[in-house]
């Protein structure tokens, strides 16, 4: 380093008035660390700049201003002989901060633990529930079927109390006409309103693809008047017939392959009976 | 002046870590005035800026072990805690519009028109020294060791190159030196 051009520079006395930027400020003092002629220059522009901006000042403010130093160190409340004192407060302070934290670990996993059981328990409680809630709805289903068939039951047996009671109904019993195999089927029928009402408690239940339907014989000619719902046979239950029944001489039940025939099949007509 | 180099840097720094009488003496010797000068130039009143280089002093004594010697001078930092804290001390008392501190408009404004600003404080001995400069220096050293301008800040503010800042600051300096020695001289006739 060209020491002269570097001190011509003025680089110096910007550095002792510390005013360059820091990366500046730290070569500067590296380089006046490492030549002795920069620290000597650094050292007189140093004293100049003291003489430079020194002002007098009043006797005995050094006095007051030791008191402020001694007391800004009394109030801090350490002094370097006192050094030792906090490193004992520490030492005493760390069983304090263990003693808690085993205990807040303890006591953080036992919560996590109860949570952990209580989250289960509720989970199953839940679960239980909804399987009651289900059960339940599924009961209420029940009873609002059986209801449903009760209403249904109810309504026919006064609708059949109404037809006993109607002075104007007939009765008509239906015979078995098989040999062997006694059978009755029984048709309530008002002229007057041309209904007619059939029950087939006294019949068997159809095989399987069969299915009994009901005939008017007027004139010596059967007339169709419906097949009977399968599941009517053998059951306590009766059914309005669906077409009017104006007239005839006798009613007979034959049992036909399902869906019905347009005329009885002869040999299977199991009861009859005369109106 | 030449008691300054009783000390190098490193012994120095070593006096004030003692922390004792001897070393505050010292400090308060070589330093206090240079320190209560830089105040003056920020804080007018008299009082005040003792108030001021009294906790300037604190600051230094309870804060040796922040001193980064590959950062500067001790004297460098002093001086740095010295214009701050009387800046601190004008804003808290919110009289920066009454301050002397000038911008450098002002003092380029002032060099131009050769209008001298009125100095209150009895800081003659200063006052004829850095007028005793050319102008453009005696700028120069208001900027950067008073008010703490960088020799950036000092570049944009004057319109000079930052070169010619620092060889500025070089001249100014020697040109000091001359007239401290002249002094001295008649002082010791």
């Amino acid at each position: 380093m060209n020491t002269a051009e570097y001190i011509a520079s003025g680089i110096l006395e910007a550095y002792v008035m510390g005013v360059l930027p820091p990366e500046e400020m730290r070569e500067v003092a590296a380089n006046v660390a490492q030549y002795p002629e920069l620290a000597a220059e650094v050292a007189s522009i140093e004293a100049t700049m003291l003489s430079l901006s020194s002002q007098p000042l009043p006797a005995g403010l050094d006095d007051k201003i030791w008191a402020a130093i001694e007391s800004s160190n009394n109030s801090a409340g350490i002094t370097p002989g006192e050094a030792p004192t906090p490193t004992g407060r520490t030492i005493n302070f760390q069983p304090e901060y263990r003693k808690p934290r085993q205990w807040q670990i303890a006591a953080a996993v036992a919560a996590l633990a109860a949570s952990a059981a209580l989250n289960v328990y509720l989970w199953q409680q839940g679960d239980k529930q909804s399987a009651e809630r289900a059960t339940l709805a599924a009961r209420m289903d029940s009873l609002a079927e059986q209801q449903k068939q009760l209403a249904l039951q109810v309504d026919k047996y006064r609708k059949a109390k109404e037809m006993m009671a109607d002075t104007a109904m007939q009765t008509i019993v239906m015979h078995t006409v098989v040999k062997g195999h006694p059978m009755a089927a029984t048709v309530y029928w008002s002229k007057e309103k041309s209904e007619a009402y059939v029950s087939v408690d006294g019949l068997p239940a159809p095989p399987p693809g069969m299915q009994y339907q009901l005939w008017v014989l007027m004139d010596g000619k059967p007339v169709d008047m419906g097949v009977l719902p399968i599941d009517m046979a053998n059951t306590p239950s009766i059914m309005k017939v669906s077409k009017p029944v104006t007239g005839g001489q006798a009613f007979a039940i034959s049992l036909e392959k399902a869906g019905g025939s347009p005329t009885p099949t002869m040999e299977n007509i199991y009861v009859m009976g005369k109106a | 002046m030449e008691n300054n180099a009783t000390y190098t840097e490193e012994e120095l720094l070593l006096l004030l870590k003692q922390q004792n009488r001897q070393a505050f003496n010292y400090l308060y010797r070589q330093y206090s005035g240079a320190l209560y000068g830089v105040i003056l130039k920020v804080i007018d009143d008299n009082q005040t800026a003792q108030d001021v280089l009294q906790d300037v002093f604190v600051k230094i004594w309870n804060n040796v072990s922040q001193y980064d010697a590959s950062r500067g001078r001790i004297y460098t930092w002093m001086l740095n805690i010295a214009r701050n804290a009387a800046i601190d001390k004008l804003r808290s008392k919110g009289e920066i519009m009454k301050s002397k501190i000038q911008t450098g408009e002002h003092i380029v404004n002032n060099l131009e028109q050769n209008i001298k600003t009125e100095q209150p404080t009895d800081t003659i001995g200063l006052r004829k020294m850095v007028d005793g400069l050319k102008p453009q220096y005696s700028a120069i050293v208001e900027l950067a060791y008073f008010n703490g301008y960088t020799t950036e800040e000092i570049s944009k503010t004057l319109g000079i190159p930052p070169g010619t800042v620092k060889t500025r600051m070089r001249s100014a300096m020697c040109q000091l030196r001359e007239i401290f020695a002249v002094t001295k001289q008649e002082k010791e006739r």
